[in-house]
């Protein structure tokens, strides 16, 4: 009997001890920042040789088995280029005109971004691994932040979770812990995205039922959540439902990015503001400062590729 | 302990953790660490199963992305679950191993709904499921290989008095 007290007593006093210690840590973050310091950068360390490798092979493999259609290849790549330099062109026009009155009206001009690129090293890994996550090979060392946006080429991915020297996790928009506040690309009408987990479609929340939504519209960042930049392309609208019940519409939106085939990713950085006002505003006219990796977008020049 | 049997036993783990890390990139939801820690517990001396728990924490937590708690709770209760069984089973039986494995299969949706709950987490409970059926049916034949594997010159009943 007094045995069973003792083991009782124990185990009350571990109970305590890891719920004092896990509560800490939700409050200061010291244990998570510990282990993506130790255990996420090591992982990465493991990993990343193997990568390259991989990455090397199948590089020789494309390089110089592959050379096949490279002909046809360069056609279209030549007939894709003209079209957009022409896209461009009346677009930067516009982009002028509009940064023209915008001085006039004596708006604020819109943040700067720097962006550089990463590689994809993994998806989730382990056992603790849940929610829906990347693993990429920039950290802190790389100016790498927490809750740094993250884009592919095709739009917006998510946001860095955390961050370890040389290896971040990043939290993809499909998960549902994702909220990302968007608004119509052609109506203009503001909800709130989230996840559903990978392969389910995301939900858009908060959208009045006299809202107009199309069905293939856009949906753009709308940067009000003061972590991503306005106008980057976050996911299209796939269905509306309208319900009796509800003070909301129910829309379904596909994100714009295939998370599973991403290999390389883009980091958004916020450009200092001193450095802000020191330039122009014409993108086309600034050099890139960050090396050969690194460039710089105007934020509401993301929103129209 | 002699000096070569503590480098063979660095190079055997640190082997083993780098193909934890890959094996964890590979089928993310299974630990493949905690059927090597049970050969580490049966075979060598508690210092060096605690050392190797700690590095294997680390991993799954940095790796993971759940706050800090689940690899400190996995290891620990794997570990009293495993001190506790030996009174009754045998400590290489499979029997006792499917056992553990089954403990694992059930652990991991309770702790990971226990913490994303804490955290305020939303965690889809379906694929975690999933996940426990095959950790508790991949951890006898884990730990089988790993033991298979586990040179015998670590093992402490063939060790030089």
């Amino acid at each position: 009997m007094r045995g069973l007290k003792k083991i009782a007593a124990i185990i009350v006093a571990c109970l305590f001890v890891y719920l004092s210690l896990f509560t800490w840590n939700l409050r200061t973050g010291h244990l998570d920042a510990l282990s993506s310091h130790t255990g996420l950068d090591i992982a990465g360390v493991v990993l990343k040789p193997g990568i390259w490798v991989a990455e090397q092979v199948s590089g020789f493999w494309h390089r110089y088995i592959y050379l096949v259609g490279l002909k046809q290849d360069n056609d279209t790549l030549r007939t894709e280029a003209a079209e957009l330099r022409r896209t461009n062109m009346l677009m930067g026009a516009q982009a002028r005109s509009a940064a023209r009155l915008e001085s006039l009206f004596g708006f604020r001009p819109p943040e700067k971004w720097t962006f550089s690129g990463a590689r994809v090293i993994g998806q989730r890994m382990g056992p603790a691994g849940v929610l829906d996550t990347m693993v990429v090979d920039k950290g802190k060392a790389s100016g790498v932040t927490d809750d740094m946006p993250v884009v592919s080429l095709k739009g917006l991915v998510g946001r860095i979770l955390r961050s370890g020297t040389t290896t971040s996790t990043v939290l993809l928009l499909t998960d549902p812990n994702s909220r990302i506040a968007v608004i119509g690309a052609h109506n203009r009408s503001p909800g709130m995205l989230s996840g559903q987990g990978y392969g389910a479609p995301l939900q858009l929340r908060y959208v009045n039922q006299n809202a107009d939504v199309d069905p293939g519209e856009l949906l753009l960042s709308s940067g009000l959540s003061g972590i991503y930049p306005k106008g980057l392309p976050v996911a299209k609208v796939t269905k509306i439902r309208r319900s009796d019940i509800s003070l909301f519409l129910t829309v379904e939106a596909a994100p714009l990015v295939d998370m599973a085939g991403l290999e390389e990713i883009l980091l958004l950085n916020r450009e200092p503001e001193a450095a802000v006002e020191a330039g122009t505003g014409d993108v086309a006219e600034r050099q890139p400062e960050s090396g050969p990796e690194a460039g710089k977008e105007d934020a509401s020049g993301a929103a129209d590729q | 302990m002699l000096p070569t049997n503590s480098a063979l036993a660095i190079l055997w783990w640190g082997a083993y953790t780098v193909f934890g890390i890959w094996a964890h990139r590979a089928v993310p939801g299974i630990d493949v660490f905690a059927p090597a820690l049970i050969v580490s517990l049966q075979e060598e001396n508690g210092q060096r199963s605690a050392v190797l728990a700690v590095i294997w924490i680390l991993l799954i937590e940095g790796t993971g992305n759940l706050p800090f708690g689940y690899g400190l709770a996995w290891y620990g209760l794997l570990t009293i679950a495993f001190s506790a069984g030996r009174w009754l089973f045998e400590a290489r039986s499979y029997l006792f191993m499917a056992l553990l494995g089954l403990w694992l299969g059930l652990l991991h949706p309770v702790l990971i709904y226990g913490l994303s709950s804490l955290a305020n987490l939303e965690v889809p409970m379906r694929p975690v499921l999933i996940q426990g059926a095959i950790q508790a049916a991949a951890f006898p034949v884990i730990w089988f290989l790993a033991d298979h594997f586990f040179p015998v010159r670590l093992r402490q009943d063939v060790r030089p008095l």
